[in-house]
């Protein structure tokens, strides 16, 4: 009896630990753009080293945003961007910490809501993000669009230039994630 | 039955275990998979300039620099009743950025009419959490002296080549917080003739300056030089500026307080002809604007 229960628990263990390490997948190189549209100048950027996880088993997703990573088409924006605004040398990364509401594992086209934490600037906003997400043989192609509130996040804006930086920016997302190895 | 109860509770705190363990495992994954490559500290200072010499900074590739260098001063002697100022001197630049390591740099200044170039090269970047510790850049002007019998000159010359006067700059930074960066500047001049015998044709000259952040546009900068072999024939002084630095935007402001109404390294170096003070004559007040267009 004794014996037997022994078996059943380490073969629930064992299948518990496969199960996580098979249905976790990762996206190395996520694509985050952002957009601060004014009447007087339209401000865009890219990172394109976005590490992002994703749990199928329960949808769980956490995103992770190297601030010194976003690329603009102006350089001297790049050192701006970091030293007078993020301060990334203070709040290196962005980070979502989320769960696809109702996340089917199985289904090849879907759009649900990501329910999360968005923390920016170490300012934690409770965040809800439409999402499609496209399931092929290997990977999960996850997409979206999501609104920052610089205000939410303490991103300061000298007067004299605060008809340059839009008061919402418009941040547009693109993952691949492909199954997680250690 | 008591084994029973027991086995069905380890299986739950099992359960519990492992589901609590699934929900920290992104964040963990997070934490393994995140970057730890070296970043380049960044703006070590806000401009290509501190005050009056150059900073480690160059700009990135295909982007110009536009400058417009101002000094007014009033002379102790005359009393004209000149608006703000009664003499003034400029400086108009331009700086390109032939590649992210490399500019190339023209300037023409009303004093003297000097004409400079410059060539300025990153050697070395500090890193953030690597290696690097300092940022090393070197700077490389020839300078012409247009005029040659200014109060202010101490070059007799007739040909091009007579008239000209070389500058090298090992420029050696470190931003050691967030707020505090610190250059020095191991300088070598050579003018290529001088009128008086005892004037030296080689000089050098240690030159220091430092920035320090007061608020997340504005960074307050003082700079100043050592001259161990000064020119004998005028009386000089070691050139001095503080003032500060504001950036908005695509535009860079520099205000400042200085000795000298010269643009130029051969001349605000070694032919500063004033004393630091707040007199007439003595005290010059700055104002540089810098613009910037990417191409």
């Amino acid at each position: 009896m004794n014996k037997k229960l022994l078996l059943l628990f380490l073969i629930t263990v064992c299948s518990s630990f496969s199960k996580k390490v098979d249905n976790t997948y990762i996206d190395r190189q996520g694509k985050i753009t952002f957009f601060s549209y004014t009447p007087v100048e339209n401000i865009q950027a890219t990172n394109t080293s976005v590490l992002s996880v994703l749990n199928a088993d329960n949808g769980e997703i956490a995103v992770e945003v190297l601030m010194r990573a976003f690329e603009f088409k102006k350089t001297l924006m790049y050192e701006h961007f970091n030293e007078s605004y993020i301060e990334s040398d203070l709040y290196p990364k962005a980070i979502l910490q989320g769960e696809i509401v109702d996340f089917d594992s199985k289904a090849q086209n879907q759009t649900k809501i990501v329910k999360g934490n968005f923390t920016l600037r170490g300012i934690t906003k409770p965040v809800e993000i439409k999402v499609n997400i496209v399931k092929t043989n290997n990977y999960y192609l996850i997409n979206g669009e999501l609104e920052v509130e610089i205000n939410d996040h303490d991103i300061r804006v000298p007067k004299i230039l605060s008809a340059n930086i839009a008061k919402k920016i418009q941040v547009s997302f693109n993952f691949q994630y492909e199954s997680y190895e250690n | 039955m008591r084994i029973k109860h027991l086995i069905a509770v380890s299986f739950l705190c099992l359960g519990v275990v492992s589901s609590s363990l699934a929900q920290d495992s992104l964040l963990d994954i997070l934490k393994k998979e995140s970057s730890k490559e070296p970043q380049y500290t960044i703006a070590t200072f806000q401009a290509t300039r501190i005050q009056l010499s150059h900073s480690v900074q160059t700009r990135k590739k295909n982007t110009l620099e536009i400058s417009a260098m101002t000094r007014y001063w009033n002379t102790p002697s005359e009393t004209n009743n000149a608006f703000v100022a009664e003499r003034m001197s400029a400086r108009f630049g331009l700086e390109y950025g032939i590649t992210d390591r490399f500019t190339f740099g023209a300037g023409f200044s009303t004093i003297n009419s000097i004409t400079d170039v410059f060539m300025k090269y990153r050697l070395m970047r500090q890193q953030d959490n690597g290696g690097n510790k300092l940022s090393i850049t070197l700077l490389q002007t020839v300078s012409h002296n247009g005029k040659n019998s200014s109060f202010y000159n101490v070059v007799n010359s007739e040909s091009f080549s007579e008239k000209l006067s070389f500058v090298s700059q090992l420029l050696i930074a470190r931003k050691f917080d967030r707020n505090f960066s610190l250059q020095i500047m191991p300088t070598f001049i050579k003018r290529n003739t001088i009128i008086w015998p005892s004037d030296d044709q080689n000089h050098f000259a240690l030159g220091f300056g430092a920035r320090y952040k007061v608020g997340r546009h504005v960074a307050i900068a003082a700079e100043s030089y050592y001259i161990s072999n000064p020119i004998e024939s005028i009386n000089t002084f070691s050139p001095f500026s503080l003032g500060v630095n504001w950036e908005l935007s695509d535009l860079m402001l520099q205000f400042k307080m200085t000795n000298t109404p010269n643009f130029v390294e051969e001349a605000f170096i070694t032919r500063t002809r004033r004393n630091f003070n707040f007199k007439d004559g003595n005290f010059f007040f700055g104002f540089h604007a810098t613009y910037f267009i990417q191409f």
